[in-house]
């Protein structure tokens, strides 16, 4: 019989290197780098999604996008939803988490009611509200049956915009309530204890102790939420369609408009990369605003 | 280390420059011409409008006797897996992986992907065929005629509100409103969603394309203008019904199926909408008649229509002769166009099936108007650009905030001066 034992094979170390990175490699590459340089030579064409051979434009997309009244409407409405979604999503979040940090069985209840509506699609999540919030819904049912006049939550773009606010809010907001209790359990109760032998208050002690060792969770939540909101197109889909009078349209929801619906690819994809690169500017500065707060604690 | 991070990146790029190439390389996905295939044997794939008429189950049931007498032939239907059939197949074209035949309202852009259907008489016989000749060439074929441009009404409210017959003109229209109001319902009924800008476009289709039947044409040379039109008459119209509170307050915050609802339910007294509404009505089982949209001067207008249910070939489909075999199929078997103008209440000459009466009084309206016209966003040479409805509706929604009429024909009027091809 001969000896089956195999003589080892070491590769040198950069070889190694390479073989464990290449399907990591492959795979951004193929989903990452690939779509987002195809989406970014398709921004500098009139394609219209039907015709084989699409023809370059140059600028054209991008000088249109800075005078189309459209994506400035679009721009607003985003910002709103981002900015006041950020922080109503932080806020409940961090007060939940605040709450809900105690061990008991309720609080465990209460923790996977409120990460809840996490897990349910953003489309089902805009029907059911589109039930309950519409001129025939739920609640106008109610202030009907009450004798009052139903308030216009999706028909006034005022109030559609706050509906979509609080719906995106009430979906998104339970896995910051998740990060933030991850974040309260790395608090030392040391400190804790310290603060309250030197006699500080609750709130003192929140200010002084827990806020500050909270700064890494405080940025990964503010980023994660502000990049979430900055895209937000399902529920607005679902919700309000875009509507009244295209009044609240977000930035995503106008990019698959008009690619889709106007079979404008081109000038979709102009939007798109506009869109990623403030994404991530936006999310490189946050992260960097947060870095002095971080580093304090790890100080 | 250097070295190492070097090969690395060139492994990186080489992968990268290769992807790119292929993916530049293959057109990506189209491919222009398909083939004429076997016309005896052939698995056909179809991208259809389902709609809740117009079932998965209901195509299968379509197509089944023809495949049961061509036992080479299999067919797949398949439903939009995006926003609509159009979008659907503008992605499946992308992909390299095109319908056989589609079904589905496809704006302009689409008809260089879909093939030339031949200049025979069956072809020529279909609903909308000679409609949608793009440069000559006949592209899409119907199984009906689906007539749009109707104003359903609540007959008991019309009888509370002591209006004895149908409104012949829009002041005519306007002044019955009035009266429905005052008899205590919501006078006629809207939603946001599409609804708005449709039933706008209703009231303009007896109006601008009775007078002007290739106003698209006109209007994409330039020759005429939404300001300048009768558009501006109706707009203002319908503003006027805004601000008189003859429309619901809160319309924007309904959907279509809302709408439906609070029409059936007896709420509201008139609803404008397209021949599509009648089974709905006749399963709700109410006293609902229907009158054609009054026109400007009071005069009959010709009927606006669209296709129902048309069909098309894609010219990448490798099997066009098995799948133009099934076209004419769909749209000359006496039984399959039965079925399929039944299914949403639709007509055409020579094909009669057991109507309702509601269905048979939009019948008597086709049979009496003095011409069709194609609706809406017209068809063929004589069409809007792709995005024209979206874009409408959006403005004519704007007449529920802030919006002033001659704003929104300034607008539209932008909007289509800048992407008219």
């Amino acid at each position: 019989m001969p000896n089956s034992k195999r003589p080892r094979v070491t590769l040198p170390l950069g070889a190694s290197h390479a073989v464990l990175l290449t399907p990591a490699t492959i795979m951004i590459v193929l989903f990452m780098i690939v779509p987002i340089v195809l989406a970014a030579y398709l921004s500098f064409t009139d394609w219209d999604g039907l015709t084989p051979n699409p023809q370059s434009v140059g600028w054209d997309n991008y000088t249109r996008l800075l005078h189309d009244a459209d994506v400035g409407h679009a721009a607003i409405v985003t910002l709103i939803v981002t900015v006041v979604g950020t922080l109503a999503c932080n806020a409940a979040g961090l007060g939940l988490a605040l709450l809900l940090n105690r061990p008991g069985r309720l609080n465990t209840v209460l923790r996977a009611v409120v990460f809840y509506p996490y897990v349910i699609g953003p489309i089902i999540i805009g029907f059911l509200w589109s039930a309950i919030l519409g001129a025939n819904g739920a609640i106008a049912h109610v202030f009907s049956n009450a004798g009052h006049s139903p308030l216009p939550f999706l028909s006034d773009p005022t109030w559609a915009i706050g509906s979509i606010v609080a719906v995106v809010v009430w979906s998104q907001f339970g896995v910051n309530v998740v990060l933030y209790l991850a974040g309260l359990q790395t608090v030392p109760p040391a400190l804790h204890e310290a603060a309250r032998v030197d006699g500080a208050g609750r709130w003192q002690t929140f200010r002084s102790v827990t806020w500050p060792m909270l700064a890494p969770s405080v940025t990964v939540n503010l980023v994660l939420v502000l990049v979430g909101l900055l895209r937000v197109y399902e529920i607005v889909l679902a919700l309000t369609g875009g509507g009244p009078a295209g009044r609240t349209n977000t930035f995503a929801f106008l990019i698959l408009s008009e690619s889709f619906r106007a079979n404008h690819l081109g000038y979709g994809a102009a939007q798109a990369i506009t869109l990623m690169v403030v994404i991530a500017a936006l999310a490189l500065g946050l992260t960097a605003l947060r870095r002095r707060a971080e580093d304090a604690v790890t100080a | 280390m250097t070295n190492i991070r070097r090969r690395v990146l060139v492994a990186t790029a080489a992968a990268t420059t290769a992807i790119l190439l292929t993916a530049c390389s293959s057109s990506g996905g189209f491919q222009d011409t398909g083939g004429a295939g076997d016309a005896t044997s052939a698995n056909l794939r179809l991208l259809v409008n389902v709609t809740p008429v117009l079932t998965k189950q209901f195509y299968e049931d379509l197509v089944k006797p023809y495949t049961d007498a061509h036992p080479g032939i299999t067919v797949t239907i398949e439903a939009p897996t995006a926003a609509d059939v159009s979008a659907t197949l503008q992605q499946q074209l992308a992909a390299g992986s095109p319908p056989d035949l589609v079904s589905g309202s496809l704006g302009r852009d689409t008809v260089p992907q879909l093939a030339a259907l031949p200049e025979e008489q069956w072809v020529k016989d279909a609903p909308y065929a000679e409609q949608s000749r793009v440069g000559g060439v006949m592209w899409q074929a119907g199984s009906g005629n689906q007539v749009q441009s109707l104003v359903f009404y609540n007959k008991a409210a019309f009888t509370k509100a002591g209006l004895t017959a149908p409104p012949k003109s829009l002041d005519d229209l306007t002044a019955a409103l009035v009266k429905l109001k005052g008899a205590g319902y919501v006078p006629t009924q809207t939603a946001g969603e599409w609804v708005t800008g449709a039933q706008v476009q209703m009231m303009a289709n007896s109006n601008v394309l009775g007078a002007t039947p290739d106003w698209f044409v006109k209007r994409n040379t330039k020759a005429v203008t939404f300001a300048g039109s009768p558009w501006s008459k109706v707009l203002e119209t319908y503003h006027g019904w805004v601000k008189q509170g003859l429309t619901p307050k809160d319309a924007m915050g309904l959907k279509y199926q809302d709408a439906m609802d609070q029409f059936l339910a007896g709420k509201s007294a008139t609803f404008i909408m397209g021949g599509w509404f009648v089974p709905s009505a006749d399963e709700a089982k109410k006293d609902v008649g229907v009158f054609p949209m009054p026109t400007l001067d009071g005069n009959p207008a010709p009927v606006a229509g669209n296709p129902s249910i048309p069909w098309s070939v894609t010219k990448s489909s490798k099997n066009q002769a098995a799948a133009l075999d099934l076209l004419k199929f769909l749209v000359t078997d006496k039984d399959a166009v039965t079925k399929e103008l039944k299914a949403e209440g639709n007509f055409r000459k020579g094909f009669e099936y057991d109507a309702t009466p509601l269905n048979k009084e939009v019948g008597a309206i086709v049979e009496q108007a003095p011409a069709t016209v194609v609706a809406s966003n017209g068809q063929g040479d004589n069409s809007a650009p792709t995005g024209f409805n979206d874009e409408l509706n959006k403005l004519v929604q704007g007449l529920y905030l802030d919006q002033k009429p001659a704003d929104v024909l300034k607008s539209i009027d932008g909007w289509y001066s800048s992407n008219a091809k």
